[in-house]
């Protein structure tokens, strides 16, 4: 499975606040997939690297720890 | 008459010299140096030629055996398991008590720690850095079975005398237990090489004995552990070679000594350097988080940051960096993990950071963007009152140059730790965006406004009536009255931030801060 693409996990426990990309979108490095919510803060999950978003793991409202994928770019 | 004896007769006896020392340089024998390279860990003598510049290793003791008649039958103990002397970093010298795990293990032994003994004293009397590269299984219990034990640990105590007298680094590049694994932790700097170190009390088979508990070396200390959970370790690289490269660019930020000035280093980054990129990374909408060490890497010379514990308590960033060419101790709050809230670790970790750089005379930077300390049952439990207690010591206790930007929010007792205006701090530029005051205004309309709060019907409309109030007391949190009055010394530009900085060291770098006498303050911990 992890062959077939970047995962992009979150680096902390949170709240999905956002999901900014839709599959078979394409996204340069540094776009914003999810905004995530912890301590008052709107925290971006930004793509690692460029490609096309191949999955979407979370949806608004979820709550993720530290670690999760939040999606897949291949 | 017979033949007249040789009155010159060298030869053998330099030979037996040269062959001594081909036995100790071949550590423990052909087959124990490959078991070593075949574990990923390079023999202690590639070991100290990487660390040094060439030609530049004078080694002290490389005669020693253990001369310990119960390990007589096992032969020749190279060096006695422990390679010590000094050599030279970019021109600047540095000891080094280098364990040889292919000796006994590496254990620390009489004849070794007497070699290592030497080392301190000479680091004390030339006020020059100590290296210990770890590869060791800890003391050699064959020799020191009995209470004669009594009379060991010297080399703790020893090693206390020196912190922050001469920098002292202690490199994990093996599995190190009890002994060396307090070397470190007794150390300023510690770095792990994660796939082949670790660092416990006690090793693998004492656990099981003592506690039933039945884990390896990594589960219990490795680098994992240690520069992720613990936090006792300042970083993991992957090798050997990583390692001692990082060792060396650690000491380059460095003085020899507490009373020798750091080394300022030659640049072509200028000083006044514009950074409008900043413009794109931090947003002015406060609740939208960022990644402080874009800001940071825009900041520093050539984007260099030699970052401490990174893994560790994450919402706050600690490294060593240059601007200018000068060595400054960078403390910045990260507001993409926690909102850059402070906890107990991240207090722990900036306390003891501004303790390192304040003893050799590195100059601090901070970069605030803070919401203040966590606050509930869970962190009161942990202890945040000594942890945030201890940061308030540090920074208060600093003597060294302090500037400070803030950024966005820095509220409460976390404008204080972060070196806000009452802690003899030298420059204070603030952004347009700062806000600095006792706490965000949200957190204040429940405490002074709750009477007016709760006569609103409960729901939408108090949320709707607890928005406008914190946005009016909003309006009373603006850099330009804290600037009004002068309690901060400028506000700034933030594509200035470099040159802020730049110049804040500059016109404190004379700074003198003298203070009543005492023994020694009494550290919350």
């Amino acid at each position: 499975m992890a062959d077939a693409g970047t995962e992009v996990r979150t680096e902390i426990t949170a709240n999905v606040w956002q999901v900014r990309v839709e599959v078979g979108q394409a996204v340069a490095e540094g776009d914003e997939l999810v905004i995530l919510e912890s301590m008052k803060m709107e925290i971006p999950v930004e793509a690692p690297c460029a490609g096309t978003v191949s999955e979407i793991r979370v949806q608004p409202e979820d709550q993720i720890t530290e670690g999760d994928v939040v999606a897949v770019i291949t | 008459m017979t033949d007249s004896p040789d009155l010159y007769a060298w030869k053998p006896l330099v030979e037996d010299l040269a062959e001594r020392r081909q036995r100790s340089l071949a550590m423990g024998g052909p087959e124990r140096v490959e078991r070593q390279r075949a574990a990923g860990k390079w023999p202690v003598r590639e070991r100290i030629d990487e660390l040094f510049d060439p030609g530049t290793f004078t080694e002290f003791g490389q005669l020693a055996d253990s001369m310990d008649p119960v390990l007589a039958a096992k032969g020749y103990m190279a060096a006695d398991g422990c390679v010590t002397g000094v050599g030279e970093i970019d021109g600047r010298r540095v000891a080094v008590c280098a364990y040889d795990f292919t000796v006994m293990a590496g254990s620390m032994g009489a004849v070794n720690e007497h070699k290592t003994a030497r080392m301190r004293e000479l680091v004390l009397r030339q006020r020059i850095p100590i290296v210990w590269l770890l590869d060791s299984a800890g003391a050699r219990i064959q020799a020191t079975s009995g209470s004669t034990f009594a009379g060991a640990g010297a080399l703790f105590r020893e090693q206390v005398t020196l912190s922050g007298v001469v920098p002292q680094v202690a490199a994990l590049m093996g599995h190190c237990a009890a002994g060396t694994a307090y070397i470190p932790a007794l150390a300023d700097f510690l770095p792990m090489v994660a796939p082949t170190s670790s660092m416990a009390l006690a090793g693998r088979h004492l656990v099981k004995a003592a506690t039933g508990e039945d884990v390896d070396e990594f589960e219990m200390g490795g680098a994992e552990v240690h520069t992720k959970v613990s936090g006792v370790a300042d970083l993991a690289v992957a090798d050997d070679a990583e390692c001692l490269a990082t060792i060396r660019r650690y000491l380059g930020f460095f003085p020899a000594h507490n009373q020798e000035a750091p080394p300022v280093a030659a640049t072509d980054d200028p000083g006044d350097r514009r950074i409008e990129a900043v413009y794109d990374i931090v947003p002015t909408a406060p609740r939208r988080a960022y990644d402080v060490k874009k800001v940071i890497e825009l900041v520093v010379d050539d984007g260099e940051l030699l970052e401490l514990k990174p893994d560790w308590a994450r919402n706050i960033v600690t490294g060593l960096a240059r601007v200018g060419g000068q060595p400054v101790g960078i403390v910045a709050n990260q507001p993409k993990v926690l909102g850059g809230a402070l906890d107990v670790n991240a207090a722990d970790k900036a306390a003891r950071f501004v303790w390192l750089c304040d003893a050799f005379g590195i100059p601090l930077v901070f970069l605030h963007d803070v919401p203040g300390f966590v606050v509930g049952t869970a962190v009161e439990k942990q202890g945040i009152i000594r942890h945030g207690a201890k940061m308030l010591f540090a920074i208060s206790e600093a003597t060294v140059p302090k500037v400070s930007v803030v950024l966005r929010k820095s509220y409460g007792a976390g404008y204080f730790v972060m070196n806000g205006t009452a802690y003899e701090a030298d420059y204070i530029a603030v952004w347009p965006t700062a806000e600095i005051a006792v706490m965000g205004p949200e957190g204040m309309v429940n405490i002074i406004m709750r009477k007016e709060l709760d006569a609103v019907p409960e729901g939408k409309e108090r949320d709707a009536a607890r928005i406008a109030m914190a946005d009016e007391l909003r309006k009373n949190i603006d850099p330009y009255i804290a600037a009004g009055h002068a309690q901060v010394d400028d506000v700034i530009d933030p594509a200035d931030t470099r040159a802020a900085i730049w110049k804040g060291l500059q016109v404190t770098r004379t700074k003198q801060v003298p203070r009543p006498w005492r023994k020694h303050g009494v550290l919350p911990v």
